[in-house]
């Protein structure tokens, strides 16, 4: 009986992960973390990250990539405690096949700063081709809502790619 | 009734007309105390002088050249865009955005971050003071 209940359990959890059209990413709505975060850059969701990249990230806000975005301690405090709370690796992440997707592929001794470092993310856009990044309207690999439309919605699918001047570009990748 | 809806209208055109709200005026004064400290000849706040802040290239945090401007073009009129990361920032300047320094707490932040960013230190309150002046002016 318990036996068939934890075996149902785990397949159970695995066609929730493994479900292609399942959900990619919690969408980030957070009105604070928003101001404060996506004022300079995409409004990345927590779920990209596991809870130890984001206190570590928002431990050296002085230097964030090079520059200062610096915050007061209340604030600070405010939005890590988002962060965390939905982080690739929290509860909240639960059922979302990219946060799964993305911490199951950093080692557990590693605390990436980067979502585009993360392996996940680096198998995912292996072929992409060089130029359709480092063109004006994209910029870098950093710049997510250059080519996926919805991706304030949180949502990475395929079928939602449009890289511009490259046509075509969904019929060549795979969705995984 | 009519003539309380007038006044809040004359309010509101006379802030936009010119000076700063009351508290980043207040803000305003502190600075203009901190550079009288600084330099006992200091007589006001120049916008003038702050548009060569605002528009002067220096090797910034990051390394390489930056300015000001970088972000947010040289026409504070029209919408800034990081070169970094390809977001788009609205326009600096009060008249075509008129959120623009109207929170001191906002106004302090940005201040000190971009300073760091371009001067790689951060700003003194007579450089403070006259790139608020610059941007006010556009
Ligand atoms: C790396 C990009 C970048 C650089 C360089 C930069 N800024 Fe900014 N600045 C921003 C962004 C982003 C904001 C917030 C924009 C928003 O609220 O929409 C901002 C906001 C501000 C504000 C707050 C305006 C308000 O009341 O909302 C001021 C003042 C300001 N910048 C002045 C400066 C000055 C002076 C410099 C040069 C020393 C400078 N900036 C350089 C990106 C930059």
């Amino acid at each position: 009986m318990h036996k068939k209940i934890i075996i149902s359990a785990i397949l159970l959890s695995g066609i929730v992960f493994a479900d292609e059209g399942g959900r990619d990413v919690a969408p980030a709505k957070n009105t604070m973390y928003l101001k404060e975060c996506a004022s300079c850059h995409f409004g990345y969701q927590p779920g990209l990250l596991p809870k130890r990249s984001w206190t570590k990230m928002m431990n050296n806000l002085d230097n964030h990539f090079g520059t200062d975005a610096s915050l007061d301690p209340k604030t600070k405090a405010y939005i890590t405690r988002y962060l965390t709370l939905n982080s690739a690796d929290s509860v909240n992440a639960g059922g979302y096949k990219r946060s799964y997707k993305i911490n199951n592929s950093i080692s557990t001794n590693q605390a990436p700063l980067r979502i585009s470092q993360t392996p996940y993310f680096l198998r995912e856009h292996r072929e992409v081709p060089k130029q359709a990044i480092t063109q004006k309207a994209v910029g870098s690999l950093a710049n997510c809502t250059a080519c996926h439309t919805t991706a304030f919605e949180g949502s990475y699918s395929e079928r939602a790619i449009k890289i511009p001047n490259f046509r075509n570009w969904e019929e060549e990748g795979d969705d995984d | 009734m009519k003539k309380y809806i007038l006044g809040m209208t004359l309010c509101v055109i006379s802030i936009n007309a010119g000076g700063f709200n009351p508290p980043m005026q207040a803000y305003i004064n502190t600075l203009k105390t901190q550079a009288k400290q600084a330099d006992t000849g200091f007589s006001d706040f120049d916008a003038k002088r702050g548009e060569k802040i605002f528009l002067s290239k220096h090797i910034g945090k990051r390394g390489t050249e930056v300015s000001c401007a970088s972000c947010h073009s040289q026409n504070l009129t029209s919408a800034g865009k990081n070169p970094v990361t390809n977001k788009s920032i609205k326009p600096l300047a009060p008249s075509a955005n008129p959120s623009r320094l109207t929170e001191v707490a906002e106004v302090q932040k940005w201040l000190k971050r971009n300073f760091n960013d371009v001067y790689k230190r951060e700003g003194t309150a007579q450089e403070k003071g006259d790139v608020l002046y610059y941007i006010k002016s556009k």
